[in-house]
């Protein structure tokens, strides 16, 4: 929207019952409140509702955001049977990417390198082994559906496979509706390696680059860099080329993600491509100077995209921090609460995209994120160095987050070598977070602070008000109670 | 007669049994080196309440104060101490040489969450790793592994019902 706003488009902003003092609506020209329409389903999964919104405003087109409805073909479909412009690429590239394992059959017939695996979707347990067998364990299961992680399986032996085909099959089941999956022979270790595309409707597609997100928990990314350090010029161009080209097999318009999966020996392997806008796409945006939501935009109002592949030059090091509601040290989990204090860095060489303020909550059936820390520097280890020092600069009381755990990243030679993979954090790391002795004797003071002030004195807590309020900063059972 | 006028040392015990002695009255410095910092504990409208050592302001929290133990989230991590006395420590130390091994494993949910689907039943036998529930927050599902090998002596969770955070899914006694 801030971006709409720039190029002088008008937006309008739906505002939900889940969250009716949402951020983004204090972007929107003009809003259009359901927040006393309390419905089962989240109106942002809800497509029939959204079209008859949008129709009943007039509005010109969509930006499906990169939820759900951002790949979801039907969707972009009822947008243009109701005349509205959908943001995105056709709902064909999207139907043909979304269904892996049709997306499987266009990367083979257009020679991209793949790992082996299945030809199609699996019907049963028998046959997985079956083809496992052929192919070699490790293998990994996925939805045919899928992405993000969900319904993805590694199996290591043939014993492993019944337990692993059910519970793939029924997480793909519940996320995406759709059981179906196919197996992959699995890659150990690899690198993620992803291509940002744009492609206009006068049949112009270039790549801006390649972003790194090996630095994943569970296949969800933790961290994202642009460029990477683990690609050459030549390298670069060689996979650009392929993500250009698998791209061109669905006519692909709009901005879209080619990922791949590189092996230590500089094998890289073509995993799936992601018809939207993703969540790290401001790396690119860096190091490139591109705006991606500003291109999609002309791209959806018919214009040609003003420069070619010779055109697009990499400058700079970009990295993103997911700054999420989750508890570092009980293994990531989320820590849902609700946002008291949040106050970030406002350095030159920081961009902060976020949808949170003061007041506002994390519930547990959301996603967790709060906000992206976006840090730049003139080459990698500038942007380290940067990195560390905005991250001592986020300030959020309410919930946990995973901010220690990029405090201890940034200061891990591996991590400033560029030597991890995806499996980094599960093997590399022997903890989670960053650990000061001093800072636990500060801990330790304060404890023993309280336990005097509680057991061996008359007078209360010692606290240098510089407001002269008087109120009392323990009041912090109440956080995660209401949950 | 006031016995605590006695006390002129405190010790906190981390939960991973760091101790950090404090003299009383505490002082509002710490000592590295050769050097006495100041640490001062403020609060004001912006930051919420925070600790400013070295230049620096660090966010700090109380989460939970409980008779002598007290959880501190300070710079984002959280820490767990028992604050003892050096008599409270002493019979602290003789306490736990006494004590035996843990024979019944309560397994807690680790956050608020869905259960998606229970694996084991009352009476079966599981190994140290092996998955007992299924866990669904925030989009994720977690597998629940089992910390010890033992016998399942109770089974708390139902698949398909929402659980709070602690709550607890199964029993285990160890073997």
């Amino acid at each position: 929207m801030k971006t709409a706003r720039k190029m002088n488009i008008r937006t309008v902003a739906v505002r939900t019952a889940f969250e009716p003092l949402a951020m983004y609506l204090s972007f929107a020209d003009e809003i259009y409140d359901i927040s006393d329409n309390i419905s089962e389903i989240p109106v942002f999964l809800d497509i029939e509702k959204i079209i008859s919104i949008a129709v009943e405003t007039g509005a010109d087109a969509l930006h499906p955001g990169y939820g759900f409805l951002a790949e979801n073909a039907y969707f972009a479909q009822k947008c243009i049977d109701n005349k509205i412009i959908f943001i995105g690429p056709s709902p064909d590239a999207i139907y043909k990417m979304g269904n892996k394992t049709i997306a499987r059959r266009l990367a083979l017939k257009n020679k991209i390198p793949m790992a082996m695996g299945s030809d199609g979707n699996i019907a049963d347990v028998e046959e997985a082994i079956a083809i496992a067998s052929k192919i070699g364990y490790p293998v990994i299961i996925k939805a045919a559906s899928g992405g993000g992680g969900r319904g993805m399986r590694i199996v290591r032996k043939a014993e492993e496979m019944e337990k692993m085909f059910y519970i793939a099959s029924k997480e793909a089941e519940k996320a995406f509706k759709d059981p179906s999956v196919f197996i992959e022979r699995y890659i150990e270790n690899p690198k993620h390696i992803e291509f940002q595309i744009l492609g206009d409707t006068k049949g112009n597609i270039v790549h801006l680059g390649e972003r790194e997100c090996s630095i994943q928990r569970k296949h969800q990314k933790l961290l994202e860099e642009a460029p990477s350090s683990a690609l050459d010029k030549s390298l670069r161009k060689k996979m650009g080329e392929m993500a250009v080209r698998i791209a061109r097999s669905v006519n692909y318009t709009s901005a879209g993600t080619v990922e791949f999966l590189l092996d230590s020996d500089r094998n890289f392997y073509f995993m799936e491509m992601n018809t939207r806008i993703q969540v790290e796409h401001p790396v690119t945006e860096i190091v490139t100077g591109i705006d991606l939501i500003e291109q999609q935009i002309r791209i959806a109002s018919g214009e040609a995209l003003k420069f070619g592949q010779e055109d697009i030059k990499i400058k700079g090091w970009a990295i993103e921090c997911r700054i999420n509601a989750e508890d570092v040290q009980a293994g990531f989990a989320p820590d849902p609460g609700k946002i008291e204090k949040l106050s970030m860095p406002e350095e030159s060489y920081v961009r902060v995209d976020t949808g949170i303020r003061e007041g506002s909550a994390i519930v547990a059936n959301f996603d967790s994120m709060i906000a992206k820390l976006i840090v730049s520097g003139k080459d990698r280890k500038e942007a380290i160095t940067n990195c560390k020092m905005a991250l001592d600069k986020v300030w959020i009381k309410g919930t946990k987050t995973t901010l220690p755990f990029f405090r201890l990243l940034v200061r891990n030679q591996n991590f400033q070598d560029g030597n991890f993979t995806t499996a980094f954090i599960e093997k590399d790391l022997d903890k989670y977070f960053y650990y000061s002795e001093y800072e636990e004797m500060i801990a330790a003071w304060l404890a023993t602070k309280l336990f005097i002030e509680e057991n061996l004195q008359e007078n209360s807590i010692n606290v240098d008000f510089e407001d002269g309020k008087k109120m009392s900063p323990w009041l912090l059972n109440k956080r995660m109670n209401q949950f | 007669m006031n016995d605590k006028l006695q006390i002129n040392k405190l010790y906190a015990l981390s939960s991973e049994n760091r101790k950090f002695g404090f003299s009383v009255p505490l002082k509002n410095k710490i000592r590295i080196g050769k050097r006495d910092y100041i640490i001062q504990l403020k609060s004001d409208e912006k930051y919420g309440t925070y600790i400013l050592w070295k230049n620096r302001k660090y966010p700090v929290e109380i989460i939970k104060s409980r008779q002598n133990k007290y959880e501190i989230l300070f710079n984002d991590i959280s820490y767990t101490f028992t604050v003892e006395t050096p008599f409270s420590l002493q019979r602290k130390k003789v306490l736990h040489s006494r004590k035996g091994k843990v024979e019944q494993e309560f397994i807690r949910a680790p956050m608020p969450g869905k259960l998606i689907d229970v694996l084991v039943r009352e009476g079966a036998t599981v190994l140290r790793g092996e998955p007992l529930v299924i866990l669904e927050a925030m989009k994720m599902q977690n597998e629940i592994l089992s910390p010890v090998n033992g016998k399942i002596v109770r089974v708390h969770a139902k698949s398909g019902t929402n659980v709070m955070k602690d709550d607890i899914l199964v029993e285990i006694k160890v073997e």
